[in-house]
């Protein structure tokens, strides 16, 4: 039986939720929210789904769409450009290739996956943006940016995790 | 999700990781080549940003609503909470403004009287767009807001933005229907200031932290914290006179500035049309051009140390000859 149209639509369509997703978060993370400590620092939820995403379906979120969602993410906040585009293209590689290492594991093994993969990742994402700004900016905020994203990154996983299980499971 | 194996399989899944590693390379490749475009082509990127900004404009514009009316909530809560010690301080704060307004009325008149006696040209009209934040970049790396106003309703690079408590920063690049929105915290920020009682101008500048530096302060300027710090209008980028911040702190190698605005709760700013265009608009950095090396003064262009302005040496036949110092030089 060939399948019709729709339904190859279907599956495309299916298909691009992983990127989907994390285009919603980067909109998330623009939103206007009143709370004093969200305004200096914010959780990086675009990198918990690229995290997410390459670890359990590295096929549907490849290397050139974290590039892309890396480039529109410094695009739309204002950052050195480019910078963004090489820390979620290093961590959907390294996680992708390290995917099968968290399959069949309890969630806490993830997390703390993530929350190590995290460090580099905003570690390199400060060290360029000071060098291309041409002054150090200050560590501090990337700590508390750390904090809010390793602490955060269970709500994420579990949204996704729900969006996983609902659409993504015959694609 | 299954695949089986074959014989195309075991052709082509060497050559398959071969093409993955390549491209991974030139992706890496790539993102350092847009960081040296970020550096370098700054017009384009630019344009680029602009671009995107419009492209999520209408969707922030709808989704920070619900996000605003979440805000007034809390809000209401907490200004509950605290009625009565509010309504104390506002009856205090009125008792005083009352006094200013008699002060300022009376200052106005008098300058109106001074202004007509000196015929003094008043500065260019304000022209103001009033707009909602539609987000917030908030973030470790760059301090940047977004607006729901773009050239469409006549902002443009390198205006003043302006809340009701003072100045909050400037236009970085305005797209169509939305712009974005450099905070004076931002590192990239560089604003003239002047300081309101000693009159001492300075830089501020941010540097990614709530506490702005005064930079190029002058070694022998009064400062001292609680001054207030007001645009100087140097430059012709910021309107004059707009409050900025209070001097938080002063060190041996260190003023820093308190801003008057809470960033968490900016909802509706104005951009401010000076009708100078700023020193920032492309069209000024268009037209600049190199200096000048002609010797259009008559002077020499070349200054010998404790002299003083000399003039040119005076040219025998026509404009051919040189001052020998200065050969090479001057054409």
């Amino acid at each position: 039986m060939k399948p019709g149209v729709w339904h190859r639509l279907d599956i495309i369509a299916r298909g691009l939720l992983p990127a989907f997703s994390v285009f919603v978060l980067l909109l998330i993370n623009l939103l206007p929210i009143s709370v004093p400590l969200l305004s200096t620092a914010s959780p990086a939820l675009a990198l918990m789904a690229v995290f997410y995403w390459s670890v359990n379906r590295p096929d549907l979120l490849t290397a050139v769409t974290a590039f892309l969602l890396g480039l529109l993410q410094d695009l739309l906040m204002g950052l050195p450009l480019g910078v963004s585009s090489l820390v979620l293209l290093l961590v959907q590689t390294g996680s992708a290739s390290q995917g099968r290492f968290f399959h069949n594991k309890p969630f806490s093994v993830m997390w703390w996956g993530f929350a190590l993969v995290a460090i580099p990742a905003l570690l390199v994402q400060w060290l360029l943006s000071s060098a291309l700004l041409g002054a150090l900016l200050p560590i501090k905020a990337t700590l508390i940016s750390y904090v809010l994203t390793a602490v955060l990154f269970p709500v994420v996983a579990w949204v996704l995790a729900r969006a996983q299980n609902g659409l993504l499971r015959y694609v | 999700m299954a695949q089986h194996g074959g014989p195309q399989q075991r052709i082509f899944s060497p050559l398959r990781t071969a093409l993955h590693r390549f491209a991974f390379i030139l992706l890496i490749f790539s993102a350092f080549g847009l960081m040296l475009l970020g550096k370098a082509d700054t017009v384009l990127i630019e344009r680029i940003r602009a671009a995107s900004a419009d492209l999520v404009s209408p969707v922030m514009n709808i989704v920070s609503r619900p996000a605003a009316s979440i805000n007034e909530l809390t809000d209401k809560i907490y200004n509950l909470a605290h009625l009565y010690e509010e309504n104390e301080r506002l009856r205090r704060e009125n008792q005083q403004l009352l006094a200013w307004q008699q002060a300022a009325r009376n200052l106005s008149h008098e300058n109106a009287r001074l202004r007509d006696l000196a015929s003094y040209t008043s500065p260019p009209a304000l022209h103001l767009v009033t707009s909602r934040v539609i987000a917030d970049m908030g973030g470790a790396y760059a301090h940047s807001l977004m607006i729901s106003a773009g050239s469409r309703d006549g902002v443009a690079k390198g205006q003043a933005v302006i809340s009701d408590e003072g100045l909050i920063g400037r236009v970085a690049e305005a797209g169509y229907q939305a712009s974005r929105v450099l905070l004076i915290t931002d590192i990239n920020s560089r604003v003239p200031v002047v300081i309101e009682n000693s009159r001492d101008r300075a830089f501020l500048s941010g540097d990614n932290t709530n506490r702005p530096l005064l930079t190029f302060l002058t070694a022998d300027a009064a400062v001292a914290p609680g001054d207030r710090i007001l645009t100087s209008g140097h430059g012709g980028a910021f309107p004059p006179g707009i409050p900025i911040g209070i001097v938080s702190s002063v060190s041996e190698n260190a003023v820093r500035v308190a801003p008057m605005f809470r960033r968490h709760q900016l909802e509706y700013l104005r951009v401010a049309d000076y009708g100078l265009q700023g020193i920032l608009s492309n069209e000024r950095i268009r037209q600049s051009h190199p200096a000048n090396t002609e010797n259009t003064t008559e002077l020499s262009p070349e200054l010998p140390d404790g002299v003083g302005i000399v003039p040119a040496s005076p040219a025998d036949g026509g404009n051919e000859t040189v001052t020998p110092g200065a050969a090479g030089e001057a054409q």
